[in-house]
């Protein structure tokens, strides 16, 4: 293997009309190498994998930036055209985005050899199918025509580095490329990256995940504001981090972190708060045989949990395993086929809607996406306003003092009650929505998936911030996520959901110390973890 | 919206208004005071859009028209959208049988021409302001209907929605303070171009001596009225028509900037 230089960028600066992006980085990529970029958003890393690409949109300066021994400062989109796909390629964050919905596979892997090679047309064909087979792509030659909606989604993102790969590119850019895929989704995009690594491609990871990095990484540049606060091999980062941030981001990881145990040093949880397991009266939340079919697919089936008051039940399963029917199911959002959930002891799914309003208000709910849960007229006030009010009014001044109080509650600002929360920052929205949903003061809160869509240092300020709500007002969660190590870090019971059924469940500890199912133990064995 | 149009959309109303409201402050004159000396003076100093056959002076009448045409275009289109609110927002939240049935209902008024519904409707009713008012709103509501029905839709099955089901908010205030609202906004920019139509509609009625009676100084009945002496006196049908080519195209240059807004968010 060579140790040939890839990229090369010294004293890189991007600025956006006079707004610095990235200041003044450098770093290196060689043949072999896996060096990954890991910041949270806006710490100006995407920016610097796309100006590596001709893409930033940005004033680019440098005093050098090149790829492959080729000076790429001054060239124009032809020259640019040129080496993206030939010498530099990215894999892209979202596979079902990212390729057209409406033509089959191979035609999109093919496109980018039309502009790039003098290959005729059966040598694209012949070419598409080496590099499907290259990732391990099952029956390449059927799947080239389907289209990207008939693949899985493991179909889907070998696929989508099939596309990055067509034109034999001697650097891989993997921006975000495992963020918000579940576990197994994750461990195959990891395995086809250090594939890349073998073959003696330089890779260079883009990630806001140190645990995800972890593994596969030689070296780490730690981005911050715009500069590379702390460089190094994975190991000195990792086990000897010089910086604060680079600590905070570490601390962050949820991975191997008992229950209760702060992931960020501001926080006021600590362990000694933790409640007596002696809980008396009815279960928070129980399910009884689930079902639930949708034409001829099942989307769960007999599903049973008791969630006790006080503590949080975790439910783990990769996309489409069912979990968020299930959700809905115990939010009375959707009718259970067969099956029934109790709330307090309620018979609450068999209820009509009008009786039934009165017990809701001892279940909320939290999404993934916030924003989309709010009225877009609505201000933070008036959105807290209407939650206490129970949408008789939206008039902040009638509730003034108990907004205050719950955006206190999340650590918000009561200065943001005349905001609108389009201007809130992701973990802001996601505070505001628990807010909201602590309103009514409720016993038992479904998360669904509430923190797959923030960056591992926010993520880690909203788990702190749910383990003090739970400790200080002893509600009830039904946590569901698909990412093993938050479900860990914040379950007292965990449950494993596959293809609608539940395979596996207990405590927490016991399951991630012994898993028993097959299934859990694949899954398990596929989690990234730090140490 | 950009800066000059928001400066001009604000004038533009305020001097709609003013014409509506208070027509005496431009126009101190009386609209109906006849004059036959002065019959057919041409525009000038005396009277700036000239006179009609009786002596009246055209351009008192015209201000003092906007009140009359503006009412009837305002009164028809919040008419016609509050009929289009309710079949909308019933059709949207119906089970599927019922939706079916007013959408059916909905696309088969769809198919006749506005201005013949209004005409339909007034050979029912019998002329007059009132009538005239129903006939325009009606003939606009199927189409503003099947928009509020598919912006009501699309939201029913929102996450806000859903967000509103949880926190127990019954039918009532999720179709108040989250659907409407919510389903209208878009719908603001073509309501005002509904307006400009509607005052050219409720202008072609009185043309055709279906809605405003004379003497009255409304617009279209002007134009009718000078219609049979349009080779000795043009301005009797110039100024009234200018008047109406007037407020359409305002009306239209609001809706298109408020559309933009729209867009923008």
């Amino acid at each position: 293997m060579s140790e040939q230089t890839l990229i090369t960028v010294k004293d890189l600066s991007v600025d956006f009309d006079g707004s610095p992006a990235v200041k003044n980085i450098s770093f290196t990529v060689r043949a072999g190498q896996v060096l990954a970029l890991v910041g949270e958003s806006g710490s100006g890393k995407s920016v610097t994998a796309r100006s590596l690409l001709g893409l930033s949109g940005g004033n680019v300066s440098a005093s050098e930036l090149s790829i492959c021994g080729q000076d790429v400062l001054s060239l124009n989109d032809r020259a640019w055209q040129k080496i993206r796909g030939n010498s530099i390629s990215m894999i892209l964050q979202d596979a079902l985005m990212a390729l057209d919905p409406l033509r089959p596979v191979g035609r999109e892997i093919a496109d980018g050899l039309k502009d790039h090679s003098s290959l005729s047309r059966s040598e694209r064909k012949q070419r598409v199918h080496e590099v499907l087979e290259s990732v391990h792509m099952p029956e390449p030659e059927l799947r080239a025509q389907q289209r990207s909606t008939e693949l899985s989604g493991g179909m889907r993102q070998r696929a989508l580095i099939a596309q990055a790969l067509a034109g034999n590119p001697q650097v891989v850019i993997a921006d975000e490329a495992t963020t918000a895929l579940d576990s197994q989704l994750t461990a195959l995009v990891l395995s086809q990256l250090r594939a890349l690594k073998e073959q003696g491609r330089g890779v260079l990871m883009i990630s806001h995940d140190l645990a995800q990095v972890a593994h596969l990484a030689d070296d780490i540049a730690v981005m911050r504001h715009g500069e590379i606060v702390e460089a190094g091999t994975t190991a000195q980062v990792l086990e000897n981090p010089q910086h604060d941030y680079t600590r905070q981001l570490l601390k962050a990881v949820p991975a191997g972190v008992p229950r209760f145990a702060p992931l960020t040093a501001t926080s006021a949880v600590s362990t000694e708060q933790v409640p007596a397991d002696s809980v008396t009266g009815p279960l928070a939340l129980a399910a009884t045989g689930l079902s639930k079919t949708f034409g001829k697919h099942v989307a769960v089936d007999a599903v049973s949990f008791d969630l006790p008051q006080g503590k949080t039940l975790g439910i783990v399963g990769e996309s489409g395993s069912g979990k968020t029917t299930t959700a809905r199911m115990v939010l009375g959002l959707q009718k259970p086929d067969s099956g029934t959930v109790d709330l307090l002891g309620e018979h609450f799914s068999p209820m009509a809607e009008g009786p039934r309003r009165r017990l809701r208000e001892q279940m909320g709910a939290i999404y993934q996406n916030p924003l989309g849960s709010f009225d877009p007229r609505y201000s933070v006030g008036q959105l807290l306003a209407d939650a206490l009010s129970r949408g008789k009014t939206k008039r902040v001044e009638s509730h003034r003092r108990e907004a205050a109080q719950l955006l206190d509650q999340v650590d918000l600002s009561p200065e943001l009650l005349s905001r609108s929360p389009r201007e809130l920052s992701g973990g802001q929205r996601q505070r505001l929505a628990i807010a909201r949903a602590l309103a009514p003061k409720p016993s038992v809160l479904v998360l669904d998936e509430p923190v797959s869509a923030l960056d591992v240092s926010i993520q880690a300020t909203v788990l702190d911030l749910l383990d003090r709500i739970q400790l200080e007002t002893g509600t009830s969660y039904l946590f569901i996520s698909h990412d093993l190590s938050v479900i860990e870090h914040m379950s007292d019971f965990v449950a494993v959901m596959h293809q609608g059924k539940i395979v596996e469940q207990g405590d927490t500890a016991t399951i991630f110390a012994a898993p028993q199912q097959e299934y859990t133990q694949k899954l398990l064995s596929a989690m990234p973890r730090l140490r | 919206m950009s800066r000059t149009a928001k400066i001009f959309s604000v004038l533009v109303v305020a001097l709609w208004l003013l014409m509506a409201l208070a027509p005496s402050v431009l126009a101190p004159g009386d609209p109906l005071a006849i004059n036959p000396t002065q019959a057919f003076q041409k525009p000038g100093v005396a009277h700036f859009f000239g006179t009609d056959e009786s002596g009246r002076d055209i351009y008192t009448r015209v201000i003092h028209g906007a009140g009359d045409s503006l009412s009837i275009g305002l009164v028809a289109t919040a008419l016609g959208m509050g009929v289009a609110i309710i079949l909308g927002t019933i059709a949207a939240l119906s089970p599927r049988w019922l939706d079916e049935i007013i959408l059916r209902v909905l696309e088969a008024l769809y198919a006749i021409p506005s201005l013949l519904m209004a005409l339909l409707i007034i050979a029912f009713t019998g002329p007059g302001v009132g009538p005239a008012i129903v006939a325009v709103g009606l003939s606009t509501a199927p189409g503003y209907a099947r928009l509020v029905r598919s912006q009501i839709r699309s939201l029913k099955n929102s996450e806000m929605l859903e967000a509103a089901t949880v926190l127990g908010r019954g039918t009532w205030l999720k179709v108040r303070n989250h659907l409407i609202p919510n389903a209208l906004k878009p719908l603001l920019a073509l309501v005002t171009l509904g307006i400009g139509q509607a005052v050219i509609w409720a202008a072609a009625l009185s043309f055709l001596g279906l809605g405003t009676p004379p003497p009255a100084p409304e617009w279209g009945a002007m134009l009718s009225a000078g219609r049979t002496y349009l080779h000795l006196a043009w301005w009797m049908s110039l100024f009234p028509g200018l008047a109406i080519v007037a407020v359409a195209v305002s009306a239209t240059m609001i809706g298109r900037a408020l559309g933009g807004k729209v867009k923008s968010l």
